[in-house]
């Protein structure tokens, strides 16, 4: 993280030494006995805070508006807290007053740039929580998410099995869908094409649902499908439709080969409790022949 | 006898070593996180002459499943381990005319196909048991390895017999933080808390023919492999003691006969077990429950004639003993091995 925003942290660096530099030129180094330990603590420790909240909001979003209101922001509050705490070390004489205009411009302008930047931020979230939906609902828990489909995982799933349970009993239906022999694209393909398989079923899926619907990677390559105030006739059609899709996808290897795709699924209500329903689940899908018509047999 | 402990250099680094890190790099782990702290680094490692010793690879695969907190590490790992590519051997697997003989294969050149966990299989009635033993693990990472292996061994047979078997798995654990893992990756047929870690199948499975079967090939290639690892040791120290307790169950030599077979000092023996964190008592022990089991189920022996055979008093003397070793009674672990036993 220090090395992408090196440039920050040099500018920020180079501004508090400017100051450090302005206050030993035209102020009066104070004794000792005359520091104020609790306000040099106080204001240093601010200082130093509010700068590092700005290297890590620097460090960890997209650069942009938001970015850049965030970070000055907090740039602006640090550098004031700095001028408060160099006042601890240095006399100014009463005649000049182009330190007070510091003190009393760079903390709370700071705070008016933070203020606007939290604005926007969260108009910035209001458009990005479109494009997490049917991937989570109701609540964020970014421990949950998949480093492959970016979908949420199984504990996930079962909390929200339980939560939707809650909020509407009786009502809601899981399906199950695994894809047949994809043990065999990983063998034969290479790992990273499984992925790139595991990937692209993920967003046909997405397209298929529903927004209020729920898409989890729940384990391998088996997904759940959560579709909430749902019966089972609906469900049953949702899974048929899910695997005919399934089907109908041409999905190519990097070298070109097409991997005809197949899928079985699994369907229930939510009636039972989450950890028997998804016990049954995964039963049926084993029972279900898992074959891939199309596929050579093994050369 | 010629044994490998946890120091010793007898892993091929080319084999299960590299494929941990080729499968970290398509999980988009950073690949030198696995071996902070070791002396090898990629390319060293790849060497056709590099070998790691049992402790580093421990170590590795720690790292993995550091690196990968979702569960799904050890499976998917484990998946692509069999037939691998370690040269005759893999070929040799790769052409086994049935399931019989690559669980044969695997458990004679256990030190190169599953170094750190040892395979062995056990007839219970008239079902076949394949159930693992520590070889070089650490009871740390006994979990991952257990995982490991056996979704290595169920994808070999997925993949040459053309279909799914029907595998049941019992594993000496809780149950899981991630039971979705066994069941999409093994099947449901999966029950904790039991005592052996072993995956049974009914024995007529071991002889259905697999396609790619070619006897005369396997032949071949097991001669190939025999020259390519002459001289190597073929059990680690563990698993040689193991053996060795086995085949004299009946009047199971002490320590020092035991030390002696191996080719070391009492002190030596002792402290090996003590570094894999076990004792001589409880490998004895072990050995005696495994025999029970098998009394049990093939012989249908009554507690009086296990104890005899043992060489115990009497029964009350083993079944207490039996108790304190297993916590269960005979009978409670007997159920626990049937289909029924299965819930």
């Amino acid at each position: 993280m220090l090395l992408t925003c090196r440039r920050a942290l040099m500018a920020m660096t180079l501004a508090a030494l400017a100051f450090v530099f302005l206050y030993g030129s035209l102020g009066v180094y104070r004794p000792m006995e005359q520091w104020s330990w609790m306000d040099i603590v106080g204001e240093g420790g601010t200082a130093l805070m509010s700068g590092f909240w700005a290297i890590l909001i620097l460090g960890s979003r997209p650069s942009g508006r938001v970015t850049l209101l965030l970070a000055g922001g907090l740039t602006a509050i640090m550098l004031g807290s700095w001028v408060d705490c160099l006042d601890e070390f240095f006399v100014i004489p009463k005649d000049q007053f182009w330190d007070n205009w510091l003190e009393s411009l760079l903390t709370p302008g700071g705070m008016l740039i933070l203020t606007s930047g939290l604005y926007f931020w969260r108009q910035e979230q209001w458009s990005l929580n479109e494009h997490m939906q049917k991937r989570e609902r109701l609540f964020r828990e970014h421990r949950a998410f998949d480093r492959v489909t970016q979908l949420a995982n199984a504990d996930y799933l079962r909390r929200q099995l339980q939560l939707e349970q809650e909020r509407h009993p009786g009502s809601g239906a899981l399906i199950l869908l695994d894809l047949d022999q994809f043990h065999r694209v990983n063998r034969e393909h290479g790992q990273q094409e499984g992925n790139r398989l595991l990937q692209a079923i993920a967003h046909l899926l997405l397209l298929n649902l529903r927004p209020e619907d729920l898409l989890c990677r729940y384990a391998g390559d088996r997904y759940a499908i959560l579709l909430p105030e749902s019966d089972l006739q609906e469900a049953a059609v949702w899974a048929r439709h899910m695997q005919q899709s399934v089907a109908q996808l041409a999905h190519h290897t990097r070298s070109g080969i097409r991997l005809p795709i197949t899928a079985r699924v699994s369907w229930g209500s939510l009636e039972e409790a989450p950890e028997a329903l998804l016990n049954r689940l995964d039963q049926a899908l084993e029972a279900a022949p898992d074959f891939l018509p199309t596929h050579a047999a093994l050369a | 006898m010629k044994t490998y402990q946890l120091n010793s250099r007898c892993i091929p680094g080319a084999y299960q070593p590299a494929m941990a890190l080729e499968f970290a790099r398509g999980q988009d782990v950073d690949v030198s996180l696995l071996l902070k702290g070791m002396a090898w680094d990629e390319h060293s490692l790849r060497q056709p002459e590099a070998l790691l010793s049992p402790a580093e690879h421990l170590q590795l695969l720690h790292n993995l499943a550091v690196a990968l907190p979702g569960g799904d590490g050890a499976f998917l790992l484990g998946q692509g381990l069999l037939p691998g590519h370690l040269g005759a051997l893999s070929h040799a697997l790769l052409q086994a005319t049935n399931l019989g003989q690559a669980l044969e294969l695997l458990q004679r050149y256990q030190a190169w196909l599953s170094p750190l966990l040892a395979p062995r299989l056990m007839r219970l009635g008239d079902e076949t048991l394949l159930y693992w033993t520590d070889s070089c693990a650490l009871p740390r990472q006994r979990a991952f390895l257990v995982e490991m292996m056996m979704a290595a061994v169920t994808g070999m047979a997925r993949w040459l017999s053309g279909q799914r078997l029907p595998w049941r798995y019992t594993f000496n654990r809780t149950r899981p933080a991630h039971p979705e893992q066994y069941a999409v990756h093994l099947g449901s047929a999966v029950q904790f808390n039991a005592y052996l870690d072993a995956m049974a199948i009914d024995s007529h499975w071991l002889e259905q023919p697999w396609p790619r079967g070619n006897g005369a090939g396997v032949e071949m290639a097991v001669a190939a492999a025999e020259q390519e690892l002459e001289g190597q040791p073929r059990r680690s120290l563990l698993t040689a003691l193991h053996d060795h307790l086995l085949a004299h169950v009946r009047r199971p030599p002490g320590l020092e006969a035991c030390a002696d077979m191996l080719g070391m000092s009492p002190a030596t023996l002792k402290r090996h077990l003590a570094q894999h964190g076990t004792h001589f008592q409880a490998e004895l022990d072990q050995v005696r429950i495994h025999v029970t089991l098998q009394l049990i189920h093939n012989q249908g022996y009554s507690n009086e004639r296990i104890a005899a055979y043992l060489g115990f008093h009497d029964a009350n003397n083993f079944r207490r003993s039996f108790k304190r070793w297993t916590g269960l009674t005979p009978s409670m672990l007997r159920h626990q091995l049937q289909p029924d036993g299965l819930d």
